[in-house]
């Protein structure tokens, strides 16, 4: 059946390690492979994610009066979480086993975590038809177009919300979104709170920390997410340059709005509140789309940071800056590395007549 | 000078060939092939049925054919192996003689430059020299702008140049001297090992002496060349390994042509270990019957890390002194990716290996996964000592922009300095072949 070649191969190499063997004049390789490292960043998310159920449960139950154990609130969230990330998977895993049946290649395991993010940034209660054309968008022109895993310069996932964000605003903007299961009720995010004024209103900042806020499904508890950049840290799947200089460029820009007055939040609360950890984790740091040579990762970081919070602090319409400091980041990340590779090539051409001016 | 290296790798592997000697019975074939000789294209000076001496031409460079490989045995040319297209795979000789591999050769001292590179050109020595950029013979007309002559290699279970140059200190040293004069007096660099036992190359002089110290790739040339004296377009440097430069001290000091030559035999899934003399050419297969019986091992000419497999010749390759064994890979596992990998090698720490630092890991030749586009983008970084970046220059190698390649230093680079980066890139890119296959283009362009 050649027609299924792709759809029997991804099973296949899922199910057991291919027989491969080398064929060049590297004999022996690292046994770290893209499957290996895919799963590393979903095992990162998961602490996250579980959190993300105990508080999309706690947020419910509160907002309905109260009562109800953690094993409620965790069971409530996690069939939140169910349809989404099943409609997810299906929509852009077809999409990919079809693109890579039409061009004869093996389907690449990018979209595993992919597949895994998107309903971690979605609002729990979006309608699943959204999520599912979301994807479907994302991967085609956000992945496939290009050439698939690897090929890409925008991150996929986030594209899937910038999707949701311009086309569907009314079901992940404004007030009523964030609390599943009560509709018409406002609780606005800590992040809307500020930017309506009702600073007194924002959550302390260890609700912050620990996420007991309203929110997107993943994004909420800072400790998880941590972890999970401990874990991504360790393994070096994540660069760290990237992490660092985020939370670096996000942390000046928030002190510098806090002293000129522009925003009244504490530095530490700007960074804990809205997708800014999430983002700096787990999307700042794919390595396809974000620079790549080192020098240009710091620049590129900083600039995610920056953007961030300005985008946050200076536009009332767009609370959720992370998301586009990111995507225009994307777009600038190659322009970056241009410019480090240049700078590198002339100190080159600098160094090797310098040895000529000295030898000669 | 002093080197320390900082980025690289140390593949600890079992199976190191300590100071002891295996028997080598010399065999009856010997296989001389071409494709030892890199981009050499060979016309034939023999046929089957000639008889022929240590020393007689058996094929020339037809780019140069003042460039001409020897035979290293009395015997006759038993056949051509020819391959597709009628390339030429491997003249096959029969020893005839039971005598030394060594033939007396009368000639006149050389007196200068050229002199001593007729001599070398015509016994078959040239071939011991090679160039970079482009690892391929020099031409007998280039000036190199310097000598180096690597004195320890990193690779995983290398040799012990202590023991491959035992006895030799005259003919090293003679042979150095020589190896000056035909460079046009190019200043000479000795690349060793810091720390370790380097008596015998401290003994030279005339020449500058490096010490580098750190992992792999501390010992390849390209790492020496590098930091001591960097390659811009358009200039050459020669390279001569010891056991070479010993052969042409011999030769011009003693008036003996020989091939002979120290190897070890290494590797994880070999249970004899050690070294052996043999001769350049000499059929292997009595040597390692036990590991070539079997599909289960891989034997290779050459390190794990840029050797090349024995095929159906199976000699040591002209410019290796390994042989390396280890064990076919490619066993299934069911969700192998997933699983916690208590015993696999990885640079990363997705496998849960690094809990139990063991001194040597279970390898074989499983490629652990598909071929994939590059994806994580700082793992070149950390292997790669030289002061180059090394995915972009990958990249300007794969999409053929050739500006782009020389700007980023492609004439200092060849495939065995991005072997590394080969061993641990996760979308299993192949990094030698790409570098190889555009270093070929740009020679045929120059």
């Amino acid at each position: 059946m050649p027609k299924f070649n792709a759809l029997f191969d991804a099973i296949d190499t899922f199910l057991r390690t291919p027989a491969t063997i080398t064929d060049g004049r590297c004999h022996v390789r690292d046994a770290v492979d893209m499957k290996r490292i895919m799963i590393t960043v979903m095992i990162a998310l998961t602490p996250a994610l579980v959190a993300g159920w105990c508080n999309v449960g706690y947020q419910h139950f509160d907002a309905l009066g109260g009562g109800g154990s953690l094993w409620d609130y965790l069971w409530y969230g996690f069939l939140k979480w169910l349809p989404l990330v099943i409609v997810t998977y299906v929509s852009g895993l077809a999409v990919e086993v079809l693109f890579a049946q039409i061009r004869k290649h093996e389907v690449a395991e990018g979209f595993f975590v992919t597949g895994f993010l998107i309903p971690m940034i979605m609002p729990p209660d979006v309608p699943l038809w959204i999520v599912a054309v979301a994807t479907v968008f994302a991967v085609i022109f956000g992945k496939e177009v290009f050439g698939g895993t690897g090929y890409n310069f925008l991150n996929p996932a986030l594209l899937a919300r910038a999707f949701v964000f311009f086309a569907y605003p009314s079901v992940i903007s404004g007030d009523k979104v964030w609390v599943s299961g009560v509709d018409a009720m406002t609780c606005a995010t800590p992040l809307a709170l500020v930017m309506n004024g009702s600073t007194e209103a924002i959550p302390s900042t260890g609700a912050l920390f620990f996420g007991l806020i309203p929110g997107c499904i993943g994004e909420t508890c800072k400790l998880a997410i941590l972890l999970g950049a401990a874990i991504l840290l360790f393994t070096q799947v994540a660069d760290w340059r990237i992490m660092l200089s985020v939370f670096v460029g996000g942390y000046v820009t928030a002190v510098i709005c806090k002293l000129t007055g522009l925003c009244p939040v504490a530095s530490y609360d700007q960074l804990l509140m809205g997708g800014f950890v999430f983002g700096a984790v787990f999307m700042a740091t794919d390595p396809v789309t974000a620079a790549h040579t080192r020098d240009g990762k710091y620049i590129y970081g900083l600039l995610i940071g920056i953007l961030a919070i300005l985008i946050r602090t200076l536009n009332k319409g767009y609370p959720e800056g992370m998301m586009l400091a990111i995507l225009l980041m994307n777009i600038f990340a190659p322009l970056i590395d241009y410019c480090v590779v240049q700078r590198h090539i002339k100190q080159r051409q600098k160094l090797l007549s310098n040895r000529k001016r000295v030898t000669a | 000078m002093n080197y320390v290296i900082t980025k690289g790798l140390d593949l600890k592997l079992s199976g190191e060939a300590p100071d002891s000697r295996l028997a080598f019975n010399m065999p009856g074939t010997f296989y001389i092939r071409p494709s030892d000789f890199r981009w050499l294209t060979p016309r034939l000076l023999v046929q089957a049925g000639d008889v022929v001496r240590v020393g007689t031409p058996l094929f020339c460079d037809k780019k140069d054919e003042r460039v001409v490989i020897v035979s290293p045995v009395e015997g006759m040319v038993r056949e051509i192996v020819r391959g597709e297209k009628r390339v030429i795979e491997a003249v096959v000789i029969d020893r005839t003689s039971d005598d030394d591999t060594v033939a007396i050769v009368e000639f006149a001292e050389p007196a200068d430059s050229q002199a001593v590179r007729k001599l070398l050109l015509q016994y078959g020595l040239w071939p011991c020299l090679r160039q970079r950029p482009f690892s391929v013979i020099p031409s007998p007309d280039a000036m190199p702008k310097a000598v180096f002559v690597p004195c320890f290699d990193s690779n995983p279970l290398a040799t012990d140049f202590n023991v491959l140059m035992r006895d030799k200190e005259e003919d090293f040293l003679y042979g150095l001297q020589m190896l000056q004069r035909a460079s046009g007096d190019a200043p000479m660099h000795l690349c060793m090992h810091e720390g370790a036992d380097n008596q015998f190359f401290e003994q030279a002089e005339n020449v500058q002496k490096h010490y580098f110290s750190g992992p792999h790739p501390a010992g390849n040339v390209g790492t020496h060349i590098h930091y001591v004296d960097p390659l811009d377009k358009g200039e050459t440097v020669w390279y001569v390994d010891p056991q070479e430069v010993a052969r042409i001290g011999e030769f011009f000091r003693e008036h003996r042509l020989g091939f002979a030559k120290i190897a070890a035999l290494t590797g994880p899934a070999t249970s004899q270990t050690g070294y052996f003399t043999t001769v350049y050419g000499a059929d292997l297969s009595g040597f390692l019957n036990e590991a070539l019986a079997t599909d289960q091992k891989r034997v290779i000419s050459g390190s794990v890390l840029s050797g090349n497999k024995l095929d159906k010749f199976p000699v040591l390759g002209f410019y290796d002194r390994q042989i390396t064994v280890v064990d076919e890979g490619g066993e299934r596992e069911f969700i192998g990716w997933l699983l916690p990998g208590f015993r696999k090698w990885s640079l990363s720490r997705t496998f849960l290996a690094w809990i139990t630092p063991k001194r040597t890991y279970k390898v074989n030749t499983s490629l652990h996964g598909g071929r994939r586009a590059i994806v994580l983008t700082d793992v070149y970084d950390k292997v790669f000592p030289l002061d180059l970046m090394p995915l972009q220059l990958l990249k300007a190698c794969e999409i053929k922009d050739i500006e782009q390649m020389e700007a980023l230093g492609i004439y200092e680079v060849d495939d065995e300095d991005f072997a590394l980066c080969e061993l641990v890139c996760p979308s299993k890119t192949e990094c030698q072949r790409i570098v190889r296959e555009s270093l070929r283009e740009l020679m045929i362009g120059l």
